[in-house]
């Protein structure tokens, strides 16, 4: 029960955190190379939020198809913004 | 703000086992990193000759660039150099060899070896800080244990959220002692968490920065990362080898160029500290000079020159950097304490030590949440915390203490063998002290090592005074500030240690008797 939210938190969080620091980077006004320092910093609090957050669904099904679904998107969205030329 | 129980369970059942997992090396981190915010003044401390040590002339540290470029083609792809000062009076030079090994050269050394100058004790707790003392894993373990801190610190808020406010100022003494451990270990958590937060955010991003980066670098950055990185955290545009000679200027005029080019950028007290310089000799050769200005977060800058002609390349200066390079000085400056005025070294020292009690108390707290009231005999896994806790954590105040003494006896006996000195009494009475600790009954092995760490901390200035001639009050007569106070703050702590002792022996008579801390009823 806790190592099934454990690892939601550390694998799929960790992939939503990268996810997030992608967009940050990539959506911000400026080329990406712009924010690599922020962004690295900023991986840390996301990515312990993601675990943190984790603990706080019912189950560790529920809470690897929330960070994990989460992380998709973002790197879905990600994608789809670099391919369209949205973001540079 | 209510939470549902089940949620409040969970998150606490994560602050427990988080903090335990990472508390032992957390307090190793904090106890020796509070020493290490004064890394400046030990080296004077230890060595009489550095006490008195005069800086060195810039004509000086100019011998030693030009020694060491001549000897050494390596450096001369690439050399970083202080520049001598207040914080380092002598100036050393460092390049990596053909097979990447850094070497540190000094005015009386040219030849260079892989040993940093002026190693000796705060080497040594900085090792201790950032890696247990641990080689190339012990790096990374501490990255992980920052992460596991961050996790500790948000699960201790949310449990103590719905009472957060109500509690903050609350310190319970009396019967139950309980209470006051929980209240002492919340207000001491919520009071410094900013500065816990911080540490957990730039300790992780110090110890894992290159293991980061390689995973992120194919996820969200098209594996263009790593040649991104010289553009976003130098300031020296990347310049390749022209294979043309020219002369290489001098440290003077980078010196007084940079200083005007801060100047004209409106700050008045650009001071530099350090250089890297890059193709020396060739046409495209460059030096990055870095310097301090006050009255910022991130008080470091640095300005790119051509080597040669002085020309002005790039500047990050105060006000004027961008986003790589102020978060880069910020993060750097607030996980070192190095802004601000002369308080923040000594704030940065109380929170430390502040810190290493809040995980000590932790463990405290888990042993007592679990103790048999109505027997003596504790369960296992009890007596073992408590066994572990006072061997690893006060075992390593003893090691601490006991390495400062080895400091002084081995500079006057043996001064060829300090570093291994050193190194060998710390870690060997931190064995020792686990062993006894883990042998022994708690009540009883807590009393005797509080009383060890009084007595070898007490020894500090004694050790001091007898070996180098330096007692606190010949220190003070004689100006020299940073042994006298590092002798005091010795004489503070080993004076707490025994003050805590006497806690712990009259605890042990007189306190709650079903305890690990009780000592058994005569006849028992």
């Amino acid at each position: 029960m806790m190592w099934s939210r454990a690892s939601a938190g550390l694998v799929a969080g960790f992939f939503l955190a990268a996810a997030l620091v992608g967009l940050g980077g990539w959506a911000l006004p400026g080329p990406w190379q712009s924010t690599i320092v922020p962004g690295l910093v900023a991986f840390f609090p996301l990515w312990i939020g993601a675990a943190g957050a984790a603990f706080g669904f019912s189950s560790g099904r529920r809470a690897w198809g929330w960070l994990g679904g989460l992380a998709l998107a973002g790197f879905g969205a990600l994608w789809a913004l670099r391919a369209l030329g949205w973001v540079q | 703000m209510k939470l549902k129980s089940a949620t409040l369970r969970a998150f606490t059942a994560v602050h427990t086992w988080t903090g335990l997992v990472a508390g032992f090396a957390l307090f190793v981190a904090f106890y020796a990193g509070a020493i290490t915010v004064f890394h400046h003044d030990l080296p004077a401390w230890q060595s009489r000759a550095a006490a008195s040590q005069s800086v060195q002339s810039l004509d000086d540290a100019q011998r030693l660039l030009d020694g060491v470029l001549q000897r050494h083609p390596e450096a001369r792809t690439h050399v970083g150099m202080l520049f001598p000062g207040a914080e380092w009076p002598q100036s050393s030079a460092y390049w990596q060899d053909a097979s990447g090994t850094w070497l540190f050269a000094t005015l009386d050394d040219l030849d260079g070896s892989p040993k940093p100058p002026q190693a000796g004790l705060p080497e040594l707790l900085n090792e201790l800080h950032y890696s247990l003392g641990l080689p190339v894993v012990g790096t990374w373990l501490m990255g992980a244990v920052s992460l596991l801190y961050g996790l500790a610190l948000l699960s201790g808020v949310v449990i103590h959220l719905p009472k957060l406010v109500q509690n903050l100022f609350a310190l319970r003494p009396g019967r139950n002692l309980k209470q006051f451990w929980q209240d002492a270990h919340n207000v001491i958590g919520v009071l410094s968490l900013p500065m816990h937060v911080m540490f957990s955010i730039t300790g992780a991003l110090l110890c894992l920065l290159f293991v980061l980066m390689t995973a992120l670098d194919p996820l969200v950055y098209d594996g263009k990362l790593m040649g991104a990185v010289p553009v976003a955290m130098d300031t020296a545009p990347v310049r390749a080898a022209a294979g043309v000679q020219a002369p290489t200027g001098s440290l003077a005029m980078w010196r007084a160029r940079s200083i005007e080019a801060a100047r004209a950028q409106g700050i008045g007290d650009f001071e530099p500290s350090y250089l890297k310089l890059g193709n020396a000799g060739d046409r495209n050769a460059v030096v990055e000079v870095t310097g301090e200005s006050s009255r910022s977060l991130g008080p470091l800058g640095s300005v790119a020159l051509d080597a040669g002609t002085g020309e002005l390349l790039a500047t990050q200066l105060l006000g004027r950097r961008d986003a790589n390079h102020a978060t880069l000085a910020a993060t750097y400056a607030l996980h070192f304490g190095e802004y601000g005025n002369a308080l923040v070294p000594w704030l940065y020292f109380v929170l430390g030590v502040g810190g290493a009690f809040l995980f000590y108390s932790g463990n405290l707290l888990w042993i007592e949440a679990r103790r048999k009231r109505r027997q003596q005999a504790q369960g296992r896994a009890q007596v073992n915390m408590a066994r572990a806790t006072v061997g690893v954590c006060i075992g390593f105040c003893v090691a601490v203490s006991a390495a400062f003494v080895a400091a002084q006896v081995f500079e006057a006996l043996a001064p060829a063998h300090v570093d291994a000195g050193i190194r060998w009494t710390c870690f060997l009475a931190w064995a020792a002290c686990a062993a006894w600790a883990a042998l022994r009954a708690p009540a009883r092995s807590a009393r005797e090592m509080l009383w060890l760490a009084a007595g070898v901390t007490t020894a500090i200035p004694v050790a001091h005074g007898l070996a180098a001639g330096l007692w606190p009050w010949t220190s003070a007569a004689a100006g020299l500030w940073a042994p006298f106070w590092v002798d005091a703050v010795a004489l503070a702590m080993g004076f707490a240690f025994a003050r805590l002792a006497l806690a712990s022996t009259r605890r042990a008579r007189e306190g709650e008797p079903n305890s690990v801390w009780a000592d058994p009823a005569p006849g028992a």
